[in-house]
């Protein structure tokens, strides 16, 4: 199911953040031209050192922070879940699965809605608002939000924060079905425990990814 | 128009949800309004100003729906601003986003400025109700665009809130009636909403010109809201 087209491209991206107040202030490069690509149907790893810079790669391929240099295609529709859920503390799962399905322009809301709960195990909570939520069901919300409109390419970044052992295990199933049915995924992680599971591997190493 | 419409309710939801913001939205114009009718006469002498009686009681109605229109347009932003971005990301855009949050915004300011109006009717009485109305709605208005455009700058809560206090401070004490209404107080965004607030209190109509002033400084602020939900939403070049 692979395809040799890649549905992401990074290239030679750059980005630095100002740390420090006057006279400390300095300017620390996160990343020093990264590249990555992810082609339909492959599951691809973006490991790294904490302070690597993944969260900071996956939010400028996402579109969330502007880079300093280099350029970063897209093509498809895109599906996209943050290492913390961002979420509206007031409000149900389910206006939640609305608001989206509405942002998606999804017409078959409650079917893709319904298909999550159920595959994530987390029907019972479709009422609670998001401050009523133990951290591993926000995390489920989390990640059924990225994956409602059935994106052509899905980033995650450390989606399972939060997960039990048996979600953990589940979360890994639904990845891999969703590969083999020729979605592209790009999964930031830094457990070296999972590698096996994935097709490919970056790993951020002084601001740069090197293909392992 | 419907994906604005949902998102324009829940944003109102999520604020009306919080029983604090409930508490504070009736404790404020209360305070604010007995307040004023027994110290701020006396305040407004010291300061300089002349403000009293159903005049005073009527401006801490403005006040008070200036206050809580300020925080409530801060942690509309503030609060909420990597996941409304996430909405923007996801195919609602930056723009429908902003959209729905002023919708939210302008609902929660009438809300406001009703409990506001409704306290000074029922502690103060209203002379001439309407313009009255008007006027606190302006405060309201106002200071939902000074809340917003603080959120969009300022990040952390502590910080933000203080921001709009101060300036929610600086503009009450000097503005017309609170002082002698020199230097710094002809700047201030609320200057033309409070003498309109004022003539109202004294059962008095204003001049067009004040009303045109006014109308013009809301628009601004409303401008200014608009562009700070959009800056906050809006996702970054890819």
């Amino acid at each position: 199911m692979t395809s040799t087209e890649p549905i992401l491209r990074a290239e030679g991206v750059e980005k630095g953040f100002h740390r420090g107040v006057p006279p400390r202030r300095r300017r620390v490069e996160v990343l020093k031209g990264a590249n990555l690509e992810v082609r339909r149907g492959e599951l691809v790893g973006l490991v790294g050192e904490n302070g690597s810079g993944k969260s900071t790669l996956m939010k400028i391929v996402v579109g969330l922070l502007e880079r300093d240099g280099g350029a970063v295609e897209r093509s498809g529709k895109l599906g996209y879940c943050p290492q913390i859920p961002l979420l509206w503390e007031k409000l149900t799962v389910d206006e939640h699965f609305e608001l989206f399905a509405r942002a998606y322009e999804l017409e078959a809301e409650a079917a893709a809605a319904q298909s999550l709960l159920d595959e994530l195990q987390f029907e019972r909570y479709r009422g609670y608002r998001i401050e009523e939520l133990s951290g591993g069901t926000r995390q489920k919300l989390n990640l059924a939000l990225a994956l409602m409109h059935s994106p052509d390419l899905l980033l995650l970044d450390e989606p399972y924060s939060g997960f039990d052992w048996e979600t953990y295990l589940r979360f890994w199933e639904m990845s891999e079905r969703r590969r083999d049915e020729g979605m592209g995924i790009l999964i930031v992680s830094h457990f070296l425990s999972e590698r096996e599971r994935l097709d490919r591997i970056y790993e951020l190493r002084e601001g740069r990814c090197v293909e392992t | 128009m419907n994906a604005i419409a949902i998102s324009g309710a829940d944003f109102l939801r999520e604020h009306l949800r919080a029983r604090l913001t409930l508490v504070l939205l009736v404790a404020i114009p209360a305070l604010f309004v007995l307040a004023s009718a027994s110290v701020l006469g006396e305040f407004a002498a010291a300061l300089g100003g002349s403000v009293a009686g159903d005049s005073a009681s009527a401006l801490g109605a403005g006040w008070a729906a200036a206050f809580l229109a300020g925080a409530l347009g801060f942690f509309q932003v503030s609060s909420s601003r990597e996941a409304d971005r996430r909405l923007a990301l996801a195919g609602m855009g930056a723009a429908r986003v902003a959209v729905a949050r002023i919708s939210a915004s302008l609902v929660l300011g009438a809300l406001i400025s009703a409990v506001a109006f409704l306290t000074l009717l029922l502690s103060a009485g209203v002379a001439h109700p309407a313009h009255t109305f008007v006027a606190i709605l302006i405060f309201a208005l106002i200071y939902i665009g000074i809340g917003t455009l603080v959120g969009s700058f300022v990040s952390g809560a502590l910080e933000g809130s203080l921001t709009v206090a101060f300036i929610f401070l600086i503009d009450a004490f000097s503005g017309p009636g609170m002082s002698d209404s020199g230097g710094i107080a002809q700047a201030m965004p609320t200057r033309k909403a409070a003498d309109v607030l004022i003539d109202a209190g004294a059962g008095q109509g204003s001049p067009a010109g004040d009303w045109i002033a006014v109308g013009l400084v809301t628009l601004g602020a409303l401008l200014l809201a608009a562009a700070a939900f959009w800056l906050s939403a809006r996702p970054r070049s890819t």
